[in-house]
């Protein structure tokens, strides 16, 4: 052999090595140090929570010894996409954060979560704010709602294949304090009706009809129907007529009187969105209202922390529910706090024990405490006391809209009444044909809702 | 025996060593396209016949149930498919038309201008060069309600022309920018090609048209255009090939809006492959890239007749 044969041989031998080890390195631990115990990864698709977990997980290593390397992927198709291809590949970490109440699910039937039920037990769930206890749980009503080609109708009923981690609630608004004065509002008394909203959306739009409107990212037209209408329907009809809307024969539909009024309600908002709104992701149309480009934004609990992120302190921000109508069922609003994300333990994860000890740790006070206060994220662990000090008072006061009847308070996570196979787009954009774009009028905008939730019931069959 | 003695039926070794040396060359791509290619094609195809959510270790075989359900059979999926298919069919057939009439006479001008020729060619084909995502969040921006070209009407004294909600946030206007988007962005390789037929044609032509006493626009129609047939039915056809599968631009400017006035095929395609919440819609949405496939294959049939029937 020649020594340029014998050097090819010896390089071609380096390569084979080195890719057949690739995969096989523990991951570095967090701090960058030597690893003494085992070591996890996780993968989450929120930036912001990759930073805090990280943060926990330093803690988490010195009570424990064991290593955790948080992984953001972004956005929500990516992490799709990669969870799908890394399943394939057996290359998925030990933990996943994911949304909770479906995700889970699905990924859990799918075979790609363990079962957690044999180590959760009472007292864990217990630390949990009442409502997000059974997010990840599979109850026999939830197989029974899923689609016949869904996997979870093959799920044991009593599945646990996820816990809770950060909660909170949509259809909150934020008012801009500085808009609300210089338009001659208080800036401090939040608009106790949907009249007296609309009535301030008219102030504000008056004194900056460039940037006195509302913001909303109706690029994912979902938005509107999700965070503005469903709500502002809650309170207007209450929960059953409210429920009746989506129901499959739809007698009291959209096109009946009640759901015609609604939309009427909601079509009031037509002169005040801000220019471009349709053209808006979710997060554009935070940025907007943190820029000054609107007066009210709508989002959810985890809006504040992204508006502080990009500039807007929330000492700055009046904050609070969609108001209900003056002339509608419920003259309070509570909203339902429900689970956002849940972290689940992988099937393939080689140490589940230190995994559901991470797990246990992040959904601790202790750990959700340092998750809460460096995302400024609510926390589905009940923080007591402890929760204006570590989220900040601005974000623990939205806590006391969390509080009321079952009849009155909304909850989002309540989907017991949608079809099986429900597309959120679909009634989206026809929500969005209604306001702003002005295409079809309240009773037109019914009969197409309810053309589109018969066809999803139809095709559910 | 000899290699000599069965001359024809056995190759010598020099010939051998020369084949395997072919063979090798190309074997890694051959390889590499059984892997990526034939595998990926045949497994996409092969789940366009079954439910599946990315997940499950099985799929659920259904047959043909996918492609009625997409056709007509699932009155969730149909109708909007239809009114995307519209859509698709609009951006299929203008894109590729401007594209010629832009590109063709920019070519030949370009062609004809003696100086900063090599100049010129470069900023004309700028758009090709930073065409991507980058480029139509730009778009974006320059076509919101405060943005340039908003402001440029303005100062024009064509106000009336602005859009207060932005071209994109107008129902008539979302489509028709959007075409004219990718028209500027695909007006660039025409015209390169356009530059590359007509040096390609003899000089000698043009002059004896001259001497004749043909007019520019009758050089354009009489000698140019028909020569540059078979470029411009690639042009047509790489168009019509990138409005059936192009899907970046509508997921980016616009989602599919306002009010699902922009959706098209290719982002039907991908919103049932990713954003359906894990159901399992991954085999109808590789249906559904069959189905433009066979709409793309059919199209190349018919482009290819007609050029046969003009040369």
């Amino acid at each position: 052999m020649t020594s340029r044969a014998r050097i090819l041989t010896v390089a071609l031998c380096g390569v084979l090595a080195a890719a057949c080890s690739t995969g096989t390195q523990p991951s570095a631990p967090a701090d960058g140090g030597q690893a003494t115990g085992p070591s996890l990864r996780m993968w989450t698709f929120k930036q912001s929570h990759a930073d805090a977990l990280n943060k926990a997980a330093a803690q988490f290593k010195t009570d424990t010894g064991i290593s955790v390397v948080v992984e953001a992927v972004t956005p929500d198709d990516v992490f799709v996409a990669k969870v799908q291809s890394s399943a394939q590949t057996g290359d998925l970490p030990d933990v996943l954060e994911v949304h909770a109440g479906g995700e889970d699910r699905e990924l859990g039937a799918s075979g790609l979560l363990a079962d957690l039920s044999a180590d959760v037990g009472a007292e864990w769930l217990n630390r949990l704010l009442p409502t997000t206890r059974e997010a990840g749980l599979m109850s026999q009503a939830v197989i029974d709602r899923a689609a016949p080609d869904s996997p979870i109708k093959q799920v044991k009923p009593g599945t646990l294949f996820s816990v809770p981690f950060t909660a909170g609630a949509f259809g909150i608004v934020y008012a801009n304090k500085a808009k609300l004065q210089a338009a001659g509002l208080s800036p401090d008394t939040p608009p106790k009706t949907w009249e007296e909203f609309v009535a301030a959306l008219k102030a504000t739009t008056g004194k900056e009809p460039e940037a006195g409107g509302l913001s909303l990212g109706l690029k994912v037209s979902q938005t509107g129907f999700n965070w503005v209408y469903q709500p502002l329907a809650h309170s207007y009809l209450g929960r059953d007529r409210f429920h009746a809307l989506f129901a499959k024969g739809a007698a009291q539909g959209f096109a009946s009187p009640d759901g015609v009024r609604t939309l009427e309600l909601y079509g009031q908002l037509t002169p005040y969105w801000m220019p471009s709104s349709t053209t808006l992701n979710i997060d554009e149309a935070d940025i907007a209202f943190a820029q000054g480009k609107s007066a009210f934004n709508v989002g959810g609990t985890f809006t504040l922390a992204f508006l502080a992120q990009n500039g807007m302190s929330p000492d700055k921000v009046l904050a609070f529910p969609i108001p209900p109508s003056a002339a509608g069922q419920q003259k309070e609003i509570a909203m339902a706090p429900l689970a956002l994300t849940s972290l689940g333990v992988t099937a393939t994860a080689e140490n589940r024990e230190a995994a559901i000890k991470w797990i246990d740790f992040a959904t601790s006070a202790k750990g959700a405490g340092i998750i809460a206060s460096a995302s400024l994220d609510l926390p589905a662990t009940d923080l007591g006391a402890d929760a204006a000090s570590l989220v900040g008072p601005d974000l623990a006061a939205l806590q006391k809209y969390f509080t009321g009847t079952p009849e009155s308070s909304y909850d989002a996570a309540d989907t017991t009444f949608f079809p099986p196979d429900y597309d959120q787009v679909k009634p989206g954009d026809a929500m969005v044909r209604l306001s702003p774009l002005k295409e079809r009028a309240p009773a037109q905008a019914g009969a197409e809702l309810d053309e589109i939730f018969g066809a999803m019931w139809k095709s559910s069959e | 025996m000899t290699t000599q003695h069965v001359a024809g039926r056995v190759r010598p070794p020099g010939r051998w060593r020369a084949a395997l040396t072919g063979y090798a060359f190309v074997f890694p791509a051959v390889a590499l396209f059984a892997v990526m290619g034939v595998y990926t094609i045949g497994s996409g195809l092969a789940l366009s016949f079954a439910k599946w959510n990315g997940f499950t270790p099985d799929w659920i075989w259904v047959g043909f149930e996918n492609y009625l359900d997409l056709i007509y059979a699932d009155p969730s999926l149909a109708p909007p498919l239809r009114a995307a298919s519209w859509n698709t069919v609009q951006v299929m057939v203008l894109v590729p038309l401007l594209t010629v009439a832009i590109s063709l006479p920019l070519a030949v001008v370009l062609n004809s201008v003696r100086r900063l020729r090599a100049v010129l060619r470069s900023v004309y084909f700028l758009p090709y060069v930073t065409s991507g995502i980058a480029v139509y969040y730009a778009w974006r921006y320059i076509l919101e309600p405060d943005g340039a070209i908003n402001l440029l009407l303005r100062s024009l004294g064509l106000g009336t022309l602005a859009q207060p909600q932005g071209f994109l946030g107008n129902p008539s206007t979302a489509l028709p920018t959007l075409i004219v988007v990718l028209v500027w962005s695909s007006v660039p390789i025409a015209t390169l090609l356009y530059l590359t037929g007509l040096q390609a044609i003899d000089p000698a032509l043009f002059e004896a048209a001259r001497i004749d006493g043909a007019a520019p626009r009758q050089v354009l129609r009489r000698i140019t255009w028909p020569l540059l047939t078979p470029l411009t039915a690639g042009v047509v056809l790489l168009g019509v090939r990138d409005s059936l599968h192009g899907f970046q631009i509508f997921l980016i400017m616009t989602g599919g809006g306002p009010g699902g006035h922009t959706d098209v095929l290719g982002l039907q395609a991908y919103r049932l492959a990713f954003f359906k919440g894990l159901a399992a819609t991954l085999g109808v949405s590789s249906a559904l890239g069959w189905l433009l496939f066979a709409g793309a294959l059919l199209l190349t049939l018919v482009n290819a007749r007609l050029l046969r029937r003009v040369r």
